[in-house]
């Protein structure tokens, strides 16, 4: 279908469906945007790339960016870490053992040691940075089948 | 937990490739294809690198 034709609703066999509804589906869980939009086997394989990705990460002692004002990057990564959807809390406690998204206080503050010293304590491990690239990958594709997601609902992409 | 550094390489390299043959191609070959290609090819390009960077000294 051409691009400029937009309206999942005109492929065949596909039910019409509010293109954002697979986008929001794709963030819950990997892949189920597509298994909704008639894509199974494609969703399925989405979802196992996906939740390997990600639990290769956690089991590398990959850890969860926390958002730090001074560095303006660990925004960017917090964004990453949150696009694999709710399941991302599973890294958050193994790395942190609560559910924290930004660096508290001030440098100095006993809270922002704690969890300083969390982080250091995952870095000294020898897989420390493919967990990392694991997680922040696991991230990144899921952001691009949300986007894909998209575009298949919306007629752009058979 | 793995720690051998290739092993990882390898499978974060097939990880991606199945990826993005499913993401860009809906017919069976072509995936196939692309997953041969790109997972090759990270793999390859890869320990060119390492080769090349092993001259350097670590500090």
């Amino acid at each position: 279908m051409p691009d400029d034709q937009p309206g999942g609703a005109a492929v065949p066999g596909r039910v019409p469906v509010d293109p954002w509804i697979p986008c929001v589906l794709t963030w819950l869980l990997p892949g189920l945007g597509h298994i909704v939009l008639g894509k199974r086997r494609t969703g399925l394989v989405f979802m196992a790339v996906v939740l390997i990705t990600f639990g290769l990460g956690v089991a590398s002692d990959g850890a969860a960016s926390l958002i730090d004002t001074r560095q303006p990057l660990t925004l960017l990564a917090t964004f990453d870490n949150l696009a694999v959807g709710p399941i991302e809390v599973i890294s958050r406690y193994a790395t942190y053992g609560r559910m924290v998204y930004r660096l508290p206080g001030e440098e100095g503050d006993a809270r922002q040691a704690g969890l300083t010293e969390k982080v250091r304590r995952r870095i000294r491990s020898v897989t420390y940075e493919y967990g990392n690239t694991f997680l922040l990958t696991a991230g990144l594709m899921n952001m691009l089948l949300i986007l894909d997601a998209f575009d298949i609902a919306t007629g752009r992409k058979d | 937990m793995i720690r051998s550094h290739f092993l990882n390489m390898v499978i974060f390299s097939w990880l991606v490739a199945v990826f993005f043959a499913y993401l860009t191609q809906s017919d069976g070959k072509d995936r196939i294809r692309v997953i041969l290609i790109i997972g090759t090819s990270m793999g390859v390009i890869s320990l060119i690198v390492a080769y090349v960077m092993y001259p350097f000294p670590l500090r």
